[in-house]
């Protein structure tokens, strides 16, 4: 954990950084960066940085999902113990900040074959920049045939892509959600379309994400694509993301798969590979496991709890 | 897929987590498979006895190259030979008790095939050979073993004397047989050599001496002969080309010369003189004499060949060298017809020569042939001797039981504790292949699968850049379920190992 995020964190534990402007609904409308001057000085520019983090901080969350929700989610949590799988995510972030020099940037999410972890990735590589008090981050569900974003929130109401590009007249704010994960925002696809291709090939797409882009300079665009095998649309989408990252799950695809689907990116739009899901064992009470007395008295009178709690 | 070692590790550990149901269930029906063989496994006891099988230290270089001792190579061959005929084979069936039903010849081979394949006989060192038998009955294997070694080394004494006795017998037999040989040889011989007296040694080379100056003789001759004949030719064409008589100057022509010459002076003096001149005058009256004697001679032979009478010309004389010349033709003439003879003579020797060197020849021959199988059989006849010898040797070794010293070196004794697999070894050999089983599978699979396993994989062969690897993350609930599936299995494993723990405390209590 960055110190900043423990200064952060600990400010707002005494509620110092929970002040929000009321007259503005949404925490997208406090701030706008639009009109800044495209040449400024480096103190121009400490100082914009310097406001937008503030600017940031002041965002209004709804309230947060706790760890254990968030654990269940299987959403990685600036508080979380420090295990291979937060510490490459962390990693993952570091490496894409200095790939774009501190730039936001799109970069589209995808997986070799269904199924492939590219929301797992897509989402906690969000949660990894929203560790960052001076970041933010966006995550755009552009599976449209199987989308599962949807399932951070409570019910599958919320308006999402599919909406906005249907209707001409809607602001990009009303689809730009909070899920109770501070400094991370969702835009879920909205009612299942079939008509992936077309909108991924509309102008009104392109705009959305030049928009969305260019409103905080410290927010990066997540899109969690379709798998590269089931949908051709994937690659038209890529057209209008800035990089690529191709989630290869573990034990389900042949290297020769692999670089099928990465040479259908060119070298500077492919970020990298990212190997999910091996296998690791969580820690365990192996003391308690193996002695089989008290592996007994476990099996016989602690009943396994399925359902966690999940508060927002 | 081709993975380092350390990534095949990791990959099979993985994999054995990922499959941790299978692998504990494969190693639990493994070890309880085996358990169970180990329990349906016959016990077997092995009771064994050494022989010890050498020669006489005293006697073999006592008897060294006079008696043949038993080739000790192979021992061990040898007596599995022994062991396993019918003859031993039937009396241990008897002994140890097989026999007490009465058995089909099938059912019998069958025995006598399970108890070569229960048998193991093997050469301990240079001269102790092991026989080890196997069974059930530990009783029957004891008597089985100790059964073996009496009848082995019995028949192993008695095949010994049997073979010396058949060697020298086979011998004595090849001896008489040459001794005829010899003896007919010898006859043959004799038989010749009165027949053929002049067919001794050398003849034919004396034959070959003569003829080969018989031939040079001849030779010399005939050349000899060619050369008196071209003599001879010679001497003929030079009398022909001689006159006999040489003709000398007559007396008229001598005055007639004399006339000229003085005619010649005359005339040289009448250039300078007149025919006064005392001279010329002299010269004339000269010139008339000798006219005149010229008439009286002309008158003389004229007168002579009228009447008939011979006169001796004066001017003809016999030609010296017709004279020799005839006589060297004569000479030659004779010396041809003896050259002649001396050829013909030499000829008809040469013939006889040739005659005598055939005959010769043929009984040399015939001689060198009978000599030789005399030689020959001599020789074998001579060598078997010796060998029979030899044998009478050996054979009175092995009577007197000399040559080969075999004696039980360890008895066998009763089995008390059954050999071979027991069940300790199932035991460990159960735990050993309920683990080695799933990881030999999941490395199998490790290495046939080309799904990857490895995110490494990625960049050093495709060259593509891997950003991360990103473990398994686990909800809590997931924790919580996989912490209760592993009590399980360690339950599962824990009463697997509780339960053979039982087992082979009952076996070892002879309860099961």
């Amino acid at each position: 954990m960055s110190k900043i995020e423990k200064a952060l964190n600990k400010a707002r534990a005494a509620g110092g950084l929970r002040v929000v402007s009321s007259q503005l609904p949404h925490a997208e409308k406090e701030i706008s960066t639009e009109n800044l001057p495209a040449a400024v000085s480096t103190t121009a520019l400490t100082e914009q940085r310097g406001s937008a983090v503030e600017a940031i901080a002041r965002m209004k969350e709804k309230s947060l999902l706790d760890k254990h929700a968030l654990a269940q989610y299987q959403i990685i949590y600036p508080g979380m113990e420090e295990t291979r799988t937060v510490r490459a995510f962390r990693e993952l972030r570091t490496k894409i900040i200095q790939k774009t020099q501190g730039r936001n940037c799109v970069i589209m999410v995808t997986s070799v074959v269904s199924g492939g972890g590219s929301t797992f990735v897509a989402t906690n590589l969000g949660a990894a920049f929203s560790f960052d008090a001076g970041k933010t981050a966006l995550l755009m569900d552009c599976n449209l045939n199987n989308p599962s974003l949807h399932r951070l929130f409570g019910d599958r109401n919320f308006r999402g892509l599919t909406e906005y590009m249907d209707n001409s007249g809607m602001d990009i704010a009303e689809i730009i959600h909070q899920v109770g994960i501070e400094r991370l925002r969702v835009i879920p696809c909205g009612e299942r379309r079939e008509i992936a291709a077309e909108y991924f090939s509309s102008l009104k797409l392109k705009q959305l994400l030049v928009s969305i882009t260019e409103r905080y300079r410290e927010r990066y665009i997540i899109i969690d694509a379709p798998p590269m095998s089931e949908s051709a649309d994937t690659q038209i989408l890529a057209e209008l993301c800035d990089y690529v990252l191709l989630v290869v799950p573990y034990g389900r695809v042949t290297d020769s798969q692999v670089n099928a689907c990465a040479k259908a990116f060119s070298d500077k739009k492919l970020l990298g590979i990212i190997f999910n899901n091996e296998p690791e064992p969580p820690k365990l009470k192996w003391r308690s496991i193996l002695n089989p007395f008290i592996a007994l008295w476990d099996v016989l009178f602690h009943p396994v709890k399925n359902n966690p709690e999940h508060s927002k | 897929m081709n993975l380092h070692p350390e990534q095949l590790i990791r990959v099979i550990s993985n994999e054995a987590f990922h499959n941790r149901k299978t692998v504990v269930t494969i190693f639990i029906v493994v070890y309880i498979a085996m358990v169970a063989l180990g329990l349906a496994w016959p016990k077997v006891y092995t009771a064994y006895t050494s022989i010890v099988v050498e020669e006489k230290k005293v006697i073999q270089p006592l008897m060294q190259g006079a008696a043949v001792a038993t080739d000790v190579a192979d021992r061990a061959r040898l007596a599995r030979e022994v062991i396993y005929g019918r003859k031993i084979m039937d009396q241990i069936l008897e002994y140890a008790g097989w026999m007490k039903n009465n058995l089909t010849p099938a059912e019998h081979d069958k025995i006598i095939k399970r108890i070569t394949d229960k048998t193991i006989i093997t050469n301990i060192g240079r001269d102790i050979i092991k026989i080890e038998y196997s069974d059930n009955d530990p009783e029957r294997a004891f008597k089985t073993t100790q059964k073996f070694a009496d009848l082995f080394i019995s028949e192993t004494l008695r095949a010994k004397s049997a073979e010396s006795q058949s060697a020298y017998d086979f011998i004595n037999k090849q001896t008489e047989a040459y001794h005829e040989k010899l003896t007919k040889a010898e006859e043959q011989l004799k038989d010749f050599r009165t027949a053929n007296l002049d067919a001794r040694p050398g003849s034919e080379a004396d034959i070959a001496l003569r003829l080969n100056q018989l031939q040079d003789r001849i030779q010399h001759a005939t050349q000899d002969l060619k050369e008196a004949e071209v003599r001879k030719d010679s001497l003929e064409k030079q009398i022909s080309g001689e006159a006999e008589v040489a003709s000398t100057l007559s007396r008229e022509g001598q005055f007639r010369s004399r006339i000229a010459e003085l005619q010649s002076r005359l005339e040289t003096l009448r250039l300078s003189y007149r025919d006064t001149y005392p001279d010329i005058v002299q010269l004339k009256h000269q010139i008339e004499d000798l006219n005149q004697a010229i008439a009286e001679d002309q008158q003389q032979r004229a007168a002579a060949k009228a009447s008939g009478r011979v006169v001796l010309n004066e001017g003809m004389i016999n030609n010296p060298l017709y004279q020799q010349l005839k006589q060297e033709l004569s000479q030659t003439k004779v010396n041809i017809e003896m050259l002649n003879t001396r050829i013909a003579e030499a000829k008809r020797t040469l013939a006889q020569e040739l005659e005598l060197g055939k005959r010769v020849h043929g009984g040399e021959a015939e001689l060198s042939e009978l000599t030789r199988d005399y030689q020959v059989n001599r020789d074998i006849y001579q060598d078997l001797l010796r060998r029979r010898e030899n044998a009478r040797v050996s054979m009175n070794l092995d009577i007197d039981t000399q040559g080969l010293a075999i004696k039980i070196q360890e008895p066998a004794r009763l089995p008390r504790q059954p050999s071979g697999l027991r069940f300790l070894h199932f035991i460990i050999g159960g735990l050993v292949l309920g683990i080695a089983l799933p990881v030999g599978m999941l490395f199998t699979r490790a290495y046939l699968d080309p799904r990857i396993r490895v995110g490494e994989v990625i960049s050093e062969k495709r060259k593509l850049p891997l950003l991360a690897v990103v473990p398994q993350l686990w909800t809590p609930s997931e924790t919580q379920m996989l912490h209760r599936e592993v009590e399980w299995l360690s339950l599962v494993m824990s009463g697997t190992f509780l339960v053979v723990a039982l087992t082979a405390a009952l076996r070892f209590m002879d309860v099961i």
